[in-house]
């Protein structure tokens, strides 16, 4: 049983909206999982009812094959969430010391600092007195603190510059490294391209794709080959193929849309269509992200 | 266990740290108890039994202050910051950071009553029995207990303004007319008669007693069972109605 994760059919439903609707998946260890989709798409659902925050309307959530909110699993999970949240009246150091001693193997404070970055002057400093900066470090560290096999990540880089972001891309990849399992939701395609093995695209509360970044760009972007051709020539030889998704002129040049670009290239030599000027392109990823999520502003 | 124990360490660390609790448990009943019993109503009959029973009611009065606006306001923040989510989503066992809160404010309890009766010793030179101190701390340690439940009733309140708001004008009302400021016997009869009801007279009373050589009534203790109870169940009821999502 290498399966970490299984989400079986699950809906959740807030006053007959469904947040998330028939959901299934599930995640083995090691992955690298983002939860992608625009605001409202039901990431933060799906992840709360992971962490046992929320209950399933139907369906269940297993971790380590257990109910989430048994204690064995809670010892093995570690978390980040959007809100960012510390205990008023303690330093930094007195958080972290307090939340180690909930776990039966925490990591030491020196591996904590050197994964988060965390500096000597933030160990010391009250929690109430930390800048946006820092509560997103001291909140990081207290995810990993009980050397976590499985760790959620709920819109871990909102608030981060790019040089935060960019170091705790690193660390994840350190973890993933471990063999630690992570999910992480993001509105970011380019996030979730960078830092994960897979991509759970959310749309209205299901899921619209599942597959390594690869894959989804290549199923939301279109890609076309263009080229010149003598006007008289058919084309009838082409259609027969089915690797092509659409066929058309314009000004002068033949489009075709398709998944394959490479395959198609055979096709026009081997059909000996006489092709001249030939160009492929891709569709823009973003652009074909933000039609297939229906969102324009916040997928950059 | 060892969580038990370092978790009750860090809610008095907290707690210590906390300046309103400073302020209006540590350092404002001692004012007022240097100033009602020093600079007003100096010419009293029994002056040292007024003392003693001064020190009682400012005891009192910080206890309950402490019970329900530091911790009530606390359980507030915890909950509308987002830490207590943070908490469910740790091995933390509710049953352990809620034992803990509860131990914790106890301990600051003792300090507190500690604090308090030595600096009556110290002002005015109240001399009481060794068993007259023990027993009239102990009074105001197990008398607490309907005040903590009536925080952590505070505590279930979505924003920390209104509960802030609340659980003062709620403390200064108990304070006021349970006689803890100034003897019910100065109040007008009416207030006397319903005040005989209220939580804080009872809770008063009984150390009041205590300090006059007697024993807390029966009465007393009945009654703040009674609010126990009640708080108790209030919370519970409005805890299940709020987790239901």
């Amino acid at each position: 049983m290498n399966e970490i994760v299984t989400v079986n059919n699950v809906t959740k439903s807030f006053q007959h909206k469904k947040a998330v609707d028939d959901v299934s998946f599930s995640i083995s260890k090691g992955e690298v999982v983002a939860i992608l989709g625009p605001n409202g798409a039901g990431k933060t659902t799906t992840i709360s009812m992971i962490l046992g925050l929320l209950k399933p309307t139907s369906g269940e959530v297993r971790l380590f094959n257990l109910l989430p909110h048994e204690k064995q699993v809670r010892e093995k999970i570690g978390t980040m969430l959007q809100e960012v949240s510390v205990m008023q009246g303690l330093k930094v150091n007195e958080i972290l010391e307090l939340i180690r001693s909930y776990y039966p193997q925490p990591l030491s404070i020196q591996e904590l600092i050197a994964l988060t970055g965390l500096t000597p002057q933030d160990l010391k400093t009250r929690a109430e007195k930390l800048s946006g900066g820092q509560k997103r470090r001291l909140s990081f560290a207290l995810a990993l603190a009980g050397n976590p096999e499985l760790i959620i990540f709920d819109e871990p880089t909102v608030g981060m510059d790019i040089t935060s972001r960019k170091r705790f891309w690193q660390t994840v990849r350190t973890l993933a490294d471990q063999g630690k399992t992570i999910i992480f939701s993001t509105h970011y395609l380019q996030e979730a391209d960078d830092a994960a093995d897979r991509i759970l695209l959310f749309k209205d509360g299901a899921i619209a794709a599942d597959g390594t970044p690869a894959q989804i760009k290549a199923s939301i972007t279109k890609q076309s080959v263009s080229f010149v051709v003598d006007p008289e020539k058919s084309l009838e030889k082409l259609y027969q193929h089915s690797e092509i998704t659409d066929i058309f002129r314009k000004n002068n040049r033949v489009y075709i849309h398709t998944d394959n670009t490479d395959r198609i290239l055979e096709l026009l030599f081997q059909e000996r269509i006489g092709a001249r000027d030939i160009q492929i392109e891709r569709g823009k990823l973003e652009e074909a992200f933000e039609q297939l999520t229906g969102e324009s502003k916040e997928a950059i | 266990m060892k969580t038990f124990q370092i978790q009750c360490k860090v809610e008095i660390i907290r707690i210590l740290r906390n300046r309103y609790f400073v302020f209006w448990s540590l350092v404002m009943p001692i004012i007022f108890y240097y100033v009602f019993t020093n600079l007003v109503n100096s010419n009293i009959p029994n002056k040292s039994e007024w003392q003693a029973h001064y020190l009682m009611s400012m005891t009192v009065f910080s206890v309950m202050g402490s019970s329900m606006m530091t911790l009530g306001i606390r359980l507030v923040q915890e909950r509308s910051q987002g830490w207590s989510t943070f908490l469910r989503t740790t091995p933390l066992s509710n049953t352990v950071y809620f034992a803990a809160q509860m131990v914790g404010q106890s301990v600051i309890h003792v300090f507190s009553i500690v604090i308090i009766f030595i600096a009556g010793a110290l002002i005015n030179d109240v001399s009481l029995t060794v068993l007259e101190w023990i027993m009239s701390g102990l009074w105001i340690l197990l008398g607490s207990l309907p005040f903590l439940a009536l925080g952590t009733l505070i505590g279930l309140m979505k924003k920390v303004e209104t509960a802030a708001g609340v659980s003062n004008v709620l403390y200064m009302v108990l304070a006021v007319s349970g006689g803890l400021w100034m003897p019910l016997e100065v109040m007008p009869k009416m207030m006397q008669a319903i005040a005989k009801w209220l939580p804080s007279y009872n809770f008063g009373s009984g150390a009041w007693e205590i300090v006059r050589g007697g024993l807390p009534d029966w009465k007393n203790m009945m009654l703040l069972i009674a609010y126990l109870v009640l708080f108790m169940l209030l919370s519970n009821y409005i805890r299940r109605k709020q987790e239901v999502v």
